[in-house]
């Protein structure tokens, strides 16, 4: 009887992998076609997609991989059991990183014409508003040591280098301490904890900076990295209970992952919603009262059009403040919200506006038109038009989620559904708030 | 004679204490307590009490705080005495958000900390289980349940039976 199960499991384990399978090829199919329309177009749009529906699942990636550093760090005894989802989870970084390819083939030109496309300050002929090309900009000759073509690669090599060492270190530790039961994995795991934080938080931290702050590289801002780090945790804590409490209803952690792991996520949950809203707001509020003009307009060009009037960014902006911040807050007060279905429904909430967050950091550009009968001399990249844009984002953020989420699935199906021979894991199963 | 405040019997073990809250609560009794050493994991559920009211008193300090906040920034720079800072305007909610967030932090903090006091009824300096002849022993390795006389179901003979029934020792009247 149980074997019929079992097999019955793998089964429809291995149906649903080939699903997120066929979905996640035919997802990244569509956004490559787009993006390589793009590169043949000059038109940066496809590209930005791509970016954008990479990043929504790469910053999902390092929050769990920030939620495995801060498990062990704390010793935590309750989430041992949820842990095991993470480092099935975090194995994705590898595919993560071969979607990421087709960004450095543009900016060292071996597509396309153009290799300042998506990147501007990637060619010294790309031109900026007012005029200039970047070659004669003062602002890009003063950053040209740290943002030059050569340091941007290597970076890339060192962050996914990063990720992917300590993703796989610490899911080989916890798989072959399934297998021989012998705790010094779990002390190896936390000392690699320990050099792990200040690593990840540097490597999330420039990983934002050179992908997404760049895209306007004369702007100035201190709070990114912490912001795509708050953005990230959110991210992966919704990810988290979504994983836990479906495999919870198909059975595979059925009695083990019990209301009160719902509810300690949820907490978590809430403290890093307060701390995004707080870590955006100061962002703001910073550049806002210093009123700068090197700092300001990346603001403006958020609010308004060329011809001053709200751009759709204004409207997604405050959308942000009231259905990504104060909207989960108050929800997450309650504690009847942290269960069930009540969880699962804010923390799809929350994923979705994490996507209007990454479009409302990743999108809004000035394309500069020498020609454009205004007097900035560049139009802003508004929300919504091209409308066929969202066919790039859509197909890339469904694809890269049904990669990630057969990534998910092999790593199950190969392995145990909970750290049976973890030192604590007793302490795991039984924790009761 | 002093007047009867109710029944308590005493308990060797956590699980004996929390059985017999589960027989208690099924009983129908609301006016009963618990007295442990330290806090048993489930009893909330086991005693079938409700979720703390502390939290509504959080809240409302909350709230009332980042008004309060928001109401000192506009009526110092934009009702009582104008003054242009920074080149911003005299109100604006931008601005006075840290100090609204920050009152929200601290009277939200003052309602859990009152509200504790007020759900709680403190402070009490006497309680009648004190009179318990067993009571030090409470502090200690002994666990204690008591019934009182103001229960609605409340009988001293049928309460000193289910006492006993569920396992209690020691099973005494307490005066008030």
């Amino acid at each position: 009887m149980s074997s019929n199960t079992t097999s019955n499991d793998t089964n429809s384990l291995d149906g649903y992998s080939k699903i997120a399978l066929i979905i996640g090829i035919i997802g990244i199919g569509i956004a490559l076609a787009g993006f390589f329309m793009g590169v043949s177009q000059n038109d940066p749009r496809p590209l930005l997609g791509y970016l954008l529906g990479f990043s929504f699942w790469l910053s999902m990636g390092i929050g769990m991989l920030f939620l495995i550093i801060l498990f062990y760090l704390f010793d935590a005894g309750w989430a041992i059991i949820i842990r095991r989802q993470l480092e099935h989870a975090v194995g994705g970084f590898k595919v993560l990183a071969l979607i990421f390819i087709p960004f450095l083939l543009v900016a060292w030109g071996v597509i396309g014409s153009d290799t300042g496309l998506l990147w501007h300050w990637a060619s010294h002929d790309s031109i900026l508003p007012g005029g200039e090309t970047v070659g004669n900009d003062v602002l890009y000759h003063k950053k040209h040591g740290f943002l030059n073509l050569s340091f941007f690669t290597v970076r890339v090599f060192l962050f996914f280098g990063i990720w992917i060492v300590l993703a796989e270190s610490f899911r080989k530790f916890s798989y072959t301490l399934d297998k021989d039961g012998n705790a010094s994995w779990v002390t190896k795991a936390r000392k690699l904890a320990a050099v792990g934080i200040f690593l990840c938080a540097l490597s999330a931290t420039f990983a934002a900076i050179d992908w997404f702050k760049t895209l306007e590289f004369h702007w100035f801002s201190t709070m990114y990295g912490v912001w795509f780090f708050a953005g990230s945790m959110r991210a992966a804590l919704a990810g988290t209970v979504i994983i836990c409490i479906l495999l919870a209803s198909k059975g595979y952690l059925k009695g083990i992952f019990k209301p009160s792991h719902s509810y300690l996520l949820g907490c978590l949950m809430l403290a890093f919603t307060v701390f995004w809203a707080y870590i955006s707001f100061c962002q703001y509020f910073l550049i806002y009262n210093a009123n700068i003009p090197e700092e300001t307009f990346w603001y403006n060009i958020r609010e308004l059009t060329h011809l001053g009037e709200n751009s759709s960014w204004w409207y997604i902006s405050l959308g942000l403040i009231f259905f990504h911040f104060f909207f989960p807050f108050i929800y997450l007060l309650w504690y009847k919200n942290k269960f069930g279905v009540r969880i699962i429904f804010i923390s799809v909430w929350i994923l979705f506006f994490h996507i209007i967050d990454l479009y409302f950091n990743i999108l809004p550009g000035r394309i500069t038109d020498p020609s454009a009968d205004n007097p900035l001399g560049y139009t802003v990249r508004e929300f919504h038009i091209p409308i066929t844009g969202f066919i790039w984002d859509i197909s890339m953020i469904i694809g890269v989620g049904g990669i990630c989420a057969y990534v998910f699935m092999k790593n199950m199906s190969r392995n145990k559904p909970i750290p049976i021979k973890d030192p604590r894991i007793l302490e795991s199963i039984n924790y009761n708030i | 004679m002093t007047k009867e405040f109710g029944q308590m019997a005493l308990f060797d073990t956590p699980a004996d204490i929390f059985h017999a809250a589960e027989k208690v609560r099924d009983a129908g009794f609301k006016k009963w307590d618990v007295f442990t050493p330290f806090p048993i994991h489930g009893m909330d559920d086991a005693m079938g009490l409700k979720r703390s009211r502390v939290p509504l008193f959080t809240l409302i300090g909350g709230i009332i705080g980042f008004f309060t906040g928001m109401f000192i920034a506009w009526y110092m720079g934009e009702y009582d005495y104008n003054l242009i800072v920074g080149g911003k305007p005299y109100f604006s909610p931008i601005f006075t958000f840290p100090v609204a967030y920050e009152m929200t932090i601290l009277l939200a903090a003052f309602g859990t900390f009152f509200g504790m006091f007020i759900t709680n009824m403190l402070p009490q300096h006497y309680h009648s289980a004190m009179n318990y002849k067993n009571w030090p022993q409470i502090t200690d390795d002994k666990f204690a349940l008591m019934i009182e006389s103001k229960d609605s179901k409340y009988d001293k003979e049928k309460v000193k039976e289910l006492l006993r029934e569920i396992g209690g020792k020691e099973i005494e009247e307490i005066e008030e």
